[in-house]
């Protein structure tokens, strides 16, 4: 019997940047049994192989043809997951068929790797299990990946920085202090070599971005600006409706009633990385919920 | 004859060394007077005692090894004499018992059949094993295994092998069997407990240093000792129980008051062990074979089955299926409610027990609630789905003893709450950490452009 495979905690652009890990690559015999589980590597190099995510429910969409199989999108602050499960996933094919979309959800599920062709590959979740959680949770969560990606991040420059490779990097990363894991995942990633510092770059950028606005709205600054932020969430609410409305006609909209343009984008880019509101077709903005 | 086997011998000493010494050399012929080819005696050799051969320490044992190979000086041997099965073989077997001890600690062993060597004599055993015998690690010599004494062993001498060893709380498991420690007593209770029909006073109580917390027993009086003292105990005995070592102290434990001075030296004060422990990773959880008294936190992934109601049997409180006990058969239940859940962290994962007054708390039902929702509804499992839906994705920050076992890490929860919410702090905390804009420094002052594409 095997141990239970943890629940990675991972941004949605990180983990869409994951490729199959050969289970060659990993020195560590014993775990590459033929029963271990396939497993993810993402280039900070973070092994995965069950991932656990709380986002926004996006789209919902019953795919299958004979079977049950349903599609879903899952929005965090960096990107999106996408997310299967069919008639081998019971318990999230039932969640799916009752949940109303857009919904803050959690959900457990394991990383697939799909690649038709050499070049493209597809990463999903199949999922396991979900349920709809409240914001805080969400917001919570938003904070604890991002303090296991920084993490992440900080051992992996620091890795860069030390220019050993291969064992060499290992060892010194375990006497740094890393786990086994993430020493070993740096120690191939590193080897793959794919613009590692533009990547990580990125990462920090979106998730400094998202940080802002929860920090923003927890500390209140300006209360004039609260204020017109609610002015404008009202009006998107009024305007939008269920069905969503065209950016540049609410912008117009917004600048006609006495709110500086500034600030319309201020709000719909907050509320965006913050996930109330989403874009369901480019162009069109939704209030969730 | 000889022509044929003599590759096949050249092959076992090259993968095994001295075929004489260790008796490899007679496995070979025992294979051969059964006719077996020598090909095939030689793979059968190779595959038992060479091949991913490991050579290892006390301190790498764990459960259920098989074929390694260890060295060690023996503290302690003893024979017991077992009663000859009925129809078994002819005469009675004999089973060694002892101490094992190598530079990393002392192991017990029991073996099959006679050592060669006694109390202070080191041996190398090839194709030992490992089993569970009375909640702990034992060194097992069984018929397949070679022994040979070794005479020139750089291993320690038995004077200092059979010391003691100075251990803080954290570092005590099932490998230890005696152990010396120094730590603050912070719960005691007396109680009377019948031991082979007579009632005896036993105290049972908590210790804690600055690395951990262990439960304890005393089996003799301990005058003086209250809550609140620092102890020094010497030759103290560890007994496993339910995976969770516990410090016994017997008439042989030395144990006294650490003087005030002394105690100022220590890394801890009853003030610093009693308060509440921090939050721990479940990471470093798992890493032990089991914790006492811990804090962790993590997300709820899923609630197992057999969460809910279920119905225990009167008599030994096992959980029974139709009114069915496996031992005392068919019973009236009594109905009772928990929830086994998976808690993980990113960092680690683990099963967790909430028992029927924590259960009843974080699910905000009481059993007879939930009873209600039972009854209400055609589906037998009723409560499990309302359960699943109450608690899949949430927050749960628990208090208990966690054990490492087979199937990884189980923890049964003392306490369990919602962790505080901290939000703002650790955001401000990533920000610091993130440091200054590398390349949008000045779009918050303009306000910027926003991209919807």
């Amino acid at each position: 019997m095997l141990k239970r495979e943890v629940a990675k905690r991972v941004f949605a652009k990180e983990f869409e940047a994951c490729r199959e890990l050969e289970k060659s690559e990993r020195p560590a015999s014993e775990t590459a049994d033929s029963k271990s589980p396939n497993f993810l590597i993402s280039p900070l190099g973070l092994i995965l192989n069950r991932v656990f995510v709380v986002g926004v429910l996006t789209e919902l969409d019953s795919i299958g043809i004979q079977n049950e199989m349903w599609k879903a999108r899952i929005v965090d602050p960096t990107g999106a997951f996408t997310v299967y499960a069919g008639q081998f996933q019971p318990d999230a094919s039932i969640f799916f068929s009752t949940v109303q979309v857009p919904a803050f959800i959690a959900l457990t599920g394991k990383a697939r790797v799909y690649e038709p062709e050499p070049g493209s590959v597809f990463i999903s979740i199949r999922a396991e299990e979900a349920n709809v959680v409240g914001e805080d949770i969400r917001n919570r969560w938003v904070v604890e990946t991002a303090e296991q990606t920084i993490d992440r991040l900080e051992t992996f420059s620091d890795a860069l920085a030390s220019r050993y490779r291969g064992e060499t990097l290992r060892e010194y990363l375990l006497e740094r202090g890393a786990s086994e894991e993430l020493a070993e995942g740096i120690s191939i990633a590193l080897e793959r070599e794919r613009a590692p510092q533009e990547f990580s770059k990125q990462l920090r950028v979106s998730i400094r971005e998202w940080l802002r606005t929860l920090n923003l709205e927890s500390e209140d600054t300006a209360e004039a600006k609260a204020d017109q932020k609610e002015f404008v969430l009202e009006l998107l609410r009024e305007m939008a409706g269920g069905k969503g409305i065209d950016y540049a006609i609410f912008v117009d909209a917004a600048v006609s009633r006495g709110v500086p343009e500034e600030t319309v984008e201020e709000v719909v880019r907050s509320l965006l990385a913050g996930g109330q509101c989403y874009e369901p077709k480019i162009g069109i903005i939704r209030l969730v919920g | 004859m000889d022509e044929k086997i003599a590759p096949h011998l050249e092959e076992l000493t090259r993968a095994l060394g001295d075929l004489e010494k260790t008796g490899i050399r007679a496995e070979f012929d025992k294979l051969l007077a059964f006719r077996v080819s020598p090909e095939v005696a030689k793979e059968t050799l190779l595959r038992r005692f060479g091949g991913k051969r490991k050579i290892l320490k006390v301190k790498d044992l764990s459960a259920s090894l098989k074929n390694f190979e260890i060295t060690g000086r023996i503290l302690d041997i003893g024979e017991k004499a077992l009663r000859p099965q009925e129809g078994g073989k002819e005469g009675s077997s004999k089973l060694y018992t002892g101490v094992l001890a190598d530079e990393t600690g002392p192991v017990m062993f029991s073996s099959w059949k006679e050592l060669p060597g006694s109390v202070g004599d080191v041996i190398n055993i090839k194709n030992a094993y490992t089993r569970i015998w009375q909640n702990r690690i034992r060194l097992s010599i069984g018929e397949q295994s070679l022994v040979s004494k070794i005479y020139d062993s750089s291993l320690p001498q038995l004077s200092e092998l059979s010391k003691t060893p100075a251990k803080k709380l954290i570092d005590i498991g099932a490998a230890d069997f005696s152990v010396s420690t120094t730590a603050c007593v912070l719960q005691l209770s007396h109680k009377e407990v019948p031991v082979r029909g007579k009632q005896s006073k036993v105290i049972s109580g908590v210790l804690a240093d600055e690395t951990a917390r262990l439960p304890f027993t005393a089996w003799v009086e301990l005058p003086g000792i209250d809550i609140g003292s620092i102890i020094r105990i010497e030759g103290a005995q560890i007994r496993m129980f339910r995976g969770m070592p516990s410090i016994n102290l017997v008439s042989s434990t030395k144990v006294s008051l650490v003087t005030t001075e002394e105690a100022e030296k220590l890394a801890f004060t009853f003030e610093s062990a009693a308060k509440d422990p921090a939050p721990l990773k479940i990471e470093e959880i798992a890493s032990r074979d089991s914790m006492f008294d811990v804090v962790t936190t993590g997300n709820v992934v899923s609630v197992r089955p057999g969460s809910g109601i279920i119905s225990r049997c009167p008599e030994c409180s096992r959980v029974i299926q139709k009114a069915n006990c496996r031992v005392h058969g068919k019973v009236e239940g009594v109905r009772d409610m928990r929830i086994k859940a998976v808690l993980d962290d990113g960092t680690g994962s683990m099963s967790v027990m909430f028992p029927r007054e924590l259960a009843e708390t974080i699910y905000g039902k009481t059993l007879e609630e939930a009873e209600q929702l039972m009854f209400s509804d055609i589906s037998k499992d009723a409560v499990y789905e309302d359960l699943r839906r109450f608690l899949t994705g949430r927050y749960l920050a628990v208090r208990g003893n966690s054990s490492n076992g087979e199937y990884g890490v189980s923890f049964v929860a003392e306490s369990a709450w919602v962790p505080e919410d901290d939000i703002a702090v650790r955001v401000v905390e990533l920000l610091r950490k993130l440091g200054p804009d590398e390349e949008d420094q000045g779009s918050e002052v303009s306000g910027g452009g926003i991209s919807l594409a």
